[in-house]
């Protein structure tokens, strides 16, 4: 082979990984990363896209959403709504995965009950909502059957009230979201060999040593990969609070999502809408940061 | 330390099918005991019961003296080697070892001290900190033998723990079990199919088959004097060869040849005689045939062989022949793959044997070495 063929042959190698890679890269960088860069951009201009020659805005529009107490309850309201989802996820996902995959429960018992606790994944996010606003209205099945059972003493307007309304949403997100955790953590109980438990038997652990010996750290690399996952999405939840609550009343439902919307679309203030968006983008880099470093270490 | 002993143990499943039937076995204080068989022929499931692992269905089980039966298996004062190491990876090599006294709520100083002891006699001391993943084989297989020895147990219980293992690594680690046993003095049972590990490590062997205890006795004696065809064909490797054969007055006729048994023989087994006329189960094993060309000076009676094929590996030729006779199966299903499709004798040549494969051979015969068996019971005469 010539010096001149090798040379070749060697950017025929080097040049073949990005062109394979060339049809996602462009997919991407159209519906992903142009977007984003077109918002990061209208959150420093003045009249973002409702004028033509819109004006450098500096931080302007982050100084104003700084400022504004609703944007300040949006994110703690999203935090509460987020941290509260992802550690019940967890619970009932774990506590549902336990008992799908324990010998002591009847196989066809085990069969009707992971159809009936992976129900909730079949519905979208609008179903969702609006199977909650039927049970929880005032005259709904939940304050009646709660009421039969003395537990309140009146009709409670979950959606409604602002004592309750961001826990009914959280609830909902909760009922919603389980499954998730309550599959991944099930198909890791299956991997964890059997002769774990026997040596632990033999060993003398008691059921909850077990749990916490062998269950919880064999499973830690699924719940951290999932936790990750599902702060990142509940993050940007939309639909079931938009549908539920609408953000009310009186913003005690308000999240960062609802809050950029409402600016965008009914303030048409695009220009904050936008810097609230980078906030939202920020906030979910850093966490998806935390999820690819902790993938590598991994 | 303590003696284990198994009265008339059975375990039958769900389905009715029976894993274990009628075990008796009496392990004494400090021995080392060996239960062996085929694949499925309950070793383990036998073990798993000691171990309290599996539920007895009937039966006495006694540990120390004290009937276990009904115990949970942290209370029968045991430690098991599993075939896996079970060795937790998220906890380091010295967790692992602690892990019952951990479990029992053993302050850490103590905790380490004994750690460090064990870690010491299983030269592990600087693996401590390791996780089991960055051990190798061998490594691991010492940590889960310390696992074992931390609890300082009546009797150690290992289900196949070598087989894991590559096969130098097996050789060594055979050893190494076996003087440290010897070491500690502890009861031990070890579950394994590979025979080598039978005959090596024990100071006497159950053979199992079918969830049926067919002999126990020590290796020596298994070798020697099999109680049956299948332990006959079971124990050694290559297998022992069965065939049929007629008994004529002295002489054992099969096929095209005949042999004529010395009468100590007879003297031997006063039972062979009622068997003149009639159909026997004749055994040989395969160190026990010779090339006649090389063993001339002994003469031995020899029988006309063909050779299929010939495996050289050094030190000896394993050397697959067929004669004219009709192969008895011993019920091993592992005994099959030492003959091939052509071949119904193996015999075990030294390597200065010309032999080669295709060749008509005359094949000396030890007929001092025979081992008789009846043709229906398979039960040696």
């Amino acid at each position: 082979m010539t010096r001149q063929k090798r040379s070749h042959h060697r950017l025929k190698r080097a040049v073949a990984p990005y062109l394979y890679l060339s049809p996602s890269l462009l997919i991407i960088g159209l519906l992903m990363l142009l977007p984003m860069v077109t918002v990061i951009g209208y959150s420093f201009q003045n009249s973002a896209v409702l004028r033509r020659d819109p004006t450098f805005a500096g931080l302007k529009h982050y100084q104003a959403i700084f400022a504004d107490p609703v944007f300040w309850a949006s994110l703690w309201h999203t935090l509460y709504f987020t941290c509260m989802s992802v550690v019940f996820h967890m619970t009932i996902g774990m506590v549902f995965a336990l008992m799908l995959n324990s010998d002591r429960i009847n196989p066809t018992l085990r069969n009707i009950l992971r159809v009936l606790y992976i129900l909730p994944w079949l519905f979208t996010a609008v179903i969702i909502a609006v199977i909650w606003r039927l049970l929880l209205e005032p005259n709904g099945v939940v304050n009646s059957v709660l009421m039969q059972m003395g537990i309140i003493g009146s009709k409670v307007e979950w959606f409604s009230s602002p004592a309750t309304a961001l826990h009914a949403v959280t609830f909902a997100n909760i009922w919603a979201g389980y499954p998730l955790f309550m599959v991944s953590l099930l198909a890791g109980l299956q991997g964890i060999p059997r002769d774990f438990y026997e040596a632990a038997d033999i060993d003398g652990a008691k059921a909850y040593q077990k749990l916490i010996f062998i269950t919880i750290p064999q499973l830690m690399p699924i719940i951290i990969s999932i936790s990750l996952l599902d702060f990142i999405w509940t993050m940007q939840v939309f639909p079931l609070i938009w549908i539920t609550t609408g953000g009310g009343p009186i913003y005690s439902t308000e999240v960062l999502s609802t809050y950029t919307y409402k600016l965008a679309f009914s303030s048409y203030n695009l220009s904050q809408a936008s810097a609230s968006a980078v906030v939202i983008l920020l906030i979910s880099l850093g966490l998806t940061l935390l999820y690819i470093r902790y993938q590598k270490a991994r | 330390m303590a003696e284990v002993i198994l009265e008339n143990i059975c375990k039958t499943y769900g389905n009715n099918f029976r894993a274990i039937d009628q075990l008796n076995l009496s392990v004494e204080d400090g021995e080392f005991l060996i239960l062996v068989g085929p694949s499925g022929c309950g070793k383990s499931t036998a073990l798993r019961m000691i171990a309290g692992l599996e539920d007895i269905t009937s039966g006495s089980l006694r540990i120390g003296g004290v009937d276990v039966v009904d115990m949970p298996p942290k209370d029968r004062d045991i430690a098991m080697v599993f075939q896996s190491y079970a060795l937790y990876p998220h906890m380091t090599v010295s967790e692992n070892i602690a892990f019952s006294m951990r479990l029992a709520g053993k302050p850490k100083a103590e905790r380490k001290k004994r750690v460090d002891e064990i870690a010491k006699t299983l030269q592990l001391t600087s693996l401590l900190d390791s996780k089991p993943a960055n051990l190798s084989g061998g490594q691991r297989q010492r940590v889960a033998m310390g696992r074992a020895m931390v609890r300082e147990p009546a009797a150690f219980l290992m289900d196949e723990p070598l087989s894991n293992l590559d096969a130098k690594l097996r050789v060594q680690m055979r050893a190494e079990i076996t003087s440290l046993q010897k070491q500690l003095g502890v009861t031990t049972i070890y579950v394994t199919h590979d025979q080598i590990e039978a005959m090596t490590m024990g100071d006497r062997v159950a053979v199992l088959k079918g969830g049926v205890l067919q002999q126990v006795d020590t290796p020596k004696r298994l070798y020697e004097s099999p109680v049956n065809a299948f332990v006959a064909g079971f124990i050694g490797s290559p297998s022992m060869n069965l065939f049929e054969a007629t008994l004529m007055g002295d002489e054992l006729m099969s096929g095209s040849f005949a042999i004529r048994l010395q009468d100590a023989a007879f003297v031997r087994r006063p039972g062979l005689r009622s068997y003149a006329g009639r159909k026997i189960v004749f055994g040989i094993r395969p160190e026990d045939l010779y090339d006649s060309s090389l063993e001339s000076g002994r003469k031995y009676q020899t029988i006309p062989a063909k050779v299929t094929s010939i495996e050289e590996l050094g030190s000896e030729h394993i050397v697959h022949l067929n004669i004219d006779a009709v192969r008895v199966d011993s019920g091993d299903p592992d005994a099959v793959d030492d003959f091939g499709l052509a071949s119904n004798a193996v015999a075990r040549f030294e390597p200065v044997s010309a032999v080669h494969s295709g060749s008509e051979i005359r094949l000396a015969v030890d007929d001092a070495k025979f081992h008789f068996f009846d043709p229906e019971t398979h039960l040696a005469i």
